[in-house]
């Protein structure tokens, strides 16, 4: 069966359009699924977005991060490499005349060639280091509850991949040796790899080499037709979902949550219950996973023993999502079939049965998935979306959520302490109010932590100590300020949170307020990224960006050293989420003598401090360390003098875990503007 | 079954109370206004039954026209119908006024139960409750911490130093709720109870609907009345006493003697 000559290439052909025919219509029942989901734009930006597919798929920008994916690099491009070879290896096998050199000269060609037997080459030495990893290393990332399925797929994967190569090497060679000393054939000497392989077919006749030649071919072409098939009922899948998924990632910040219509009347339910409440998007999310565990390899939680592990969740809706789409595909009353088969896929519930309370409630949303999944996978709003329908729908959510949500409610603030005390920390201080004066240009918003936390009082204090210092005209709500609703749209009170930002986003409007700065990253994003949808149209700055401005101007000048070793926090919000990762070193940079030390999970990579995503209101009593202890230890690591934090969350975590690890007397946290206006301050006393 | 819920709406306990210009009530101008908790745990005991056995919830308040919301929020967190009795001539009613309103009012209703919390957190008088009772002629039983209904006959649990008691009464009767947040844990409305509660039945009713007059209640039939107010006087701030432990005790010591003068 010569590939090319009649009859085989009639079979070729056959065999071709069957595979391919079998390979659409998987594909094709793959995107009717992901149309279960409800509608998103996702289409706007189109050129940033594309923009994001050379960086992030051709470029493996994200994948290449860490050592291990350099591997994947290699098998990335071998794959766009070999795929370019594959459509002459088809072509052959319609007409045996077929070849490239014909079209491209034979200089294009060598190169062509050569190239594709260095990245054949560097496949087959990536695919041995993925399977030492995987059962010598096997490092943590890549366990799995089912790990006999999920390294059998793995195996099945990586001998497909190898076997190809090596059917392509088989055929090169024996097409080298043939092409030798026959008119009208030719192979480029420069593919060394295949004229090296050659040697195995030394002394065989022509006919001999013939054979060998169509079995390779042959083989080579059906592995390849094999994969194809194979491709979308494996974790491969991510060869069909990361690129779009990539194209149609979230270009606005990090873990942004969508504005629920609540005014609708007709709606029946709020929230996600069933996973065809998802938006398409959130369904892409689970094709483009190839579950290489980089989220749970950053995520706080799954660190410290908590029952969530974004790795899993991504897998378990994933293999939900596929079992359940078919059976809703196919057929008309889901809920019927339910009824009638209470142990099948469509009677599990996705929450309970694929996702589990504990595990929802676990998240911090801190972003560290996110941020490191090579193909930006969202996971935070899908475990938003879950506690939204816990939340409002159900009203199933601990006793002390509960307790929050009331205090929100009643006086604005997550203590619960009286609305009408939220400005006297303010008392005595050189600050007003806009109502004493709204002529000012900035507001600051102080949020709940700054106006009725004791300690983060100290941090406001010396934040109005700078702007009088730098002689900003500045103002404040006081009394009449309210809790901007963040931490109650995180933990699902998506109606809390609309009426709360409504309030708020009025009140501020009505001073005319055009420029504020707030020394709460959670207030700052939520300001600044999520008020927009109520109608704000404000410049937000946070203090780290405000005091680094006002440093760079003069405004501000720090007199006095201070001969300490500090060890920075990046907060959640501030990083990852905004992009601010330079400006609260700047300010810290700027005191004479500071001995500034980094952590190891530093800027993109911070490890969340626990507070985030409501935790800060919950007891945490699951895993085998507190989440904040477990910064706290990092920290300590490097035997600082003071904690930096930008955040009165994280100022609480960080004291907290202190008096664990009995140090909070060795060592201080403190806000960058407090460290700040010490230094700008203590000269004159 | 239907139950009537008698709802106090009084100031939020985290409120800054300030004492009004009369110096015998307190300044409303600040205040956030709750559900009495005591009454909040009502709220949830009658809903349980709703649950339980469909009984049918009644929210019966009395007070001005922001009374309303606390209300709607029962009404959100599952209770049917809602009345209000708003009457600018029931204001300064001492205990007994107030009963004298509430048991009119439940002339008009169908009831089988009449819950309400035991006390109100705003003056602590301990009184309506057991007045509507005697008023309305029904038995009462007080201080539930559970509540069960079965046979014509109301079942509670009361506890009583280092002990419970069970007592029962025949329907109709009244019930008084103690107890506390923990023990009730009421309900926190999901939006679909906030949207439906925003379309259901509440009603607004005149002292004259009730066949009362003004002589009967408000300022000129009051029995007890406030004379005065007055708030604590304002905690000192703590001292952190300094040295070793044999100086520090000294230095107690002669603080809670000198200063303190209790030993």
């Amino acid at each position: 069966m010569q590939p090319g000559h009649f009859p085989a290439n009639i079979l070729f052909i056959l065999i071709f359009v069957a595979a391919n025919g079998f390979f659409v219509f998987t594909a094709y029942k793959l995107y009717r699924i992901l149309r279960l989901g409800k509608p998103e734009d996702r289409f706007d930006r189109r050129s940033e977005r594309l923009k994001s597919v050379v960086t992030f798929v051709l470029g493996q920008r994200r994948v290449i991060r860490e050592p291990a994916g350099w591997g994947h690099f290699f098998i990335f491009w071998g794959f766009v490499i070999i795929s370019i070879g594959s459509l002459e290896t088809f072509g052959v096998g319609i007409y045996h005349g077929f070849a490239y050199w014909k079209f491209l000269g034979k200089g294009l060609t060598s190169l062509l060639y050569l190239l594709q037997d260095l990245f054949c080459a560097a496949v087959v030495v990536a695919l041995c280091v993925a399977l030492y990893r995987r059962f010598v290393v096997k490092p943590e990332r890549l366990r799995y509850e089912d790990q006999k399925a999920v390294n059998q797929d793995a195996c099945i994967i990586i001998g497909l991949i190898l076997l190809l190569i090596v059917l392509l090497f088989g055929a090169r060679a024996a097409e080298y040796l043939l092409a030798q000393g026959e008119a009208g054939r030719y192979f480029p000497r420069l593919a060394f790899v295949s004229v090296a392989f050659s040697s195995l077919f030394t002394g065989l006749t022509k006919e001999g080499l013939q054979a060998w030649y169509s079995f390779c071919w042959w083989g080579h072409t059906v592995v390849i037709l094999g994969f194809l098939i194979y491709i979308p009922f494996s974790k491969h899948l991510h060869l069909l979902g990361a690129i779009p998924n990539v194209f149609f990632r979230r270009l606005s910040s990090v873990g942004e949550l969508s504005k629920m219509d609540l005014e609708d009347e007709t709606a029946e339910t709020y929230g996600v219950s069933r996973i065809e409440e998802f938006s398409w998007k959130q369904l892409l999310d689970l094709y483009a996973c190839t579950e290489c565990g980089r989220c749970s390899d950053n995520c706080p939680a799954t660190l410290t023993g908590k029952p969530l592990s974004p790795k899993l969740t991504i897998h378990h809706l994933k293999e939900h999502l596929q079992a359940k789409g078919k059976m809703v595909l196919a057929q008309q009353g889901a809920e019927e079939a339910a009824t009638a088969n209470p142990e099948g896929e469509l009677a599990r519930a996705l929450i309970g049965d694929i996702c589990q309370h504990d595990e929802l409630w676990s998240c911090t949303t801190c972003g560290n998935c996110i941020e490191n999944c090579p193909v930006f996978i969202e996971h935070i709003d899908k475990y938003v979306d879950m506690r939204r329908y816990l939340v409002l729908m159900e009203s199933n959510f601990s006793p002390e959520v509960q307790n929050v949500m009331r205090n929100w409610e009643t006086n604005s603030n997550p203590w619960g302490l009286g609305f009408a005390t939220r400005g006297d920390w303010a008392k005595g201080l050189p600050v007003k109010t806009l109502a004493e004066d709204s002529q000012v240009e900035y507001l600051y918003y102080v949020g709940c932590a700054g106006s009725f936390d004791e300690r983060a009082k100290k941090i406001s204090s010396a934040l109005v100590t700078l702007l009088n210092e730098a002689g900003v005209s500045f103002g404040i709500l006081g009394a009449e300020e309210k809790c901007c609703g963040e931490t109650a749209r995180r933990l699902g009170n998506e109606y809390l949170f609309q009426s709360m930002a409504t309030e708020l986003v009025e009140i501020i409007n009505s001073y005319g307020v055009k420029k504020i700065i707030t020394a709460c990253p959670h207030g700052y994003n939520c300001l600044k990224n999520e008020y927009p949808q109520f109608g704000a149209n404000w410049e937000v700055y946070h203090h780290s960006e405000f005091l680094a401005t006002l440093l760079k101007g003069g405004q501000l000048q720090p007199q006095q050293g201070m001969d300490k070793n500090l060890v920075f926090h990046d907060s959640c919000y501030l990083g990852r989420y905004n992009d601010l990762y330079e400006e609260p070193r700047t300010v810290l940079n700027s005191i004479l003598g500071l001995k500034f030390s980094e952590m190891d999970r530093s800027r993109n990579k911070a490890f969340c401090c626990g507070a985030g995503g409501g935790r800060m209101w919950m007891e945490e009593t699951l895993g085998d360390q507190k989440i904040n202890d477990a910064r706290t230890g990092q920290a300590l690591q490097l035997e600082p003098d003071i904690i930096g934090v930008s955040c009165p969350f994280c100022t609480t975590m960080f004291e907290d875990g202190l008096k664990t690890f009995d140090m909070d007397e060795k060592v201080k946290v403190y806000d960058i503007a407090e460290i700040l206006a010490q230094a700008v301050t203590s000269a004159k006393e | 079954m239907n139950i009537v819920v008698l709802v106090k709406q009084v100031p939020d306990t985290e409120t800054k109370i300030k004492i009004g210009a009369d110096g015998k009530s307190i300044d409303t101008s600040e205040v956030k206004w709750i559900i009495n908790p005591y009454d909040e745990y009502a709220v949830e005991a009658a809903l349980r039954l709703q649950d339980s056995v469909g009984a049918s919830v009644t929210i019966l308040s009395m007070g001005p026209e922001r009374t309303v919301e606390s209300i709607r929020t029962a009404l959100a967190m599952g209770a049917d119908t809602g009345v209000l009795v708003d009457d600018q001539a029931t204001e300064g009613s001492d205990a007994l006024g107030k009963a004298k309103v509430l048991a009119a009012a439940l002339k008009s209703l169908e009831f089988d139960l009449v819950f309400c919390g035991h006390r109100a957190v705003d003056d602590d008088e301990n009184q309506v409750g057991i007045m509507v009772a005697e008023l309305a002629g029904i038995p009462h039983l007080g201080l539930a911490i559970s509540v069960e209904v079965a046979d014509g006959k109301v079942t509670i649990q009361r506890p009583i130093e280092g002990a419970k008691v069970t007592m029962e009464a025949t329907l109709p009767a009244l019930v008084t709720f103690g107890g506390a947040h923990a023990v009730w844990n009421p309900r926190y409305a999901s939006l679909p109870g906030i949207m439906k509660a925003k379309k259901k039945p509440l009603e607004t009713k005149m002292l004259a609907d009730l066949g009362l007059s003004a002589a009967d209640v408000g300022n000129e039939a009051v029995k007890v009345s406030v004379t005065s107010m007055e708030l604590p006087s304002e905690r000192q701030a703590g001292r952190v006493l300094e040295g070793d432990t044999a100086e520090k005790a000294r230095e107690l010591t002669r603080l809670l003697r000198e200063e303190a003068k209790v030993i």
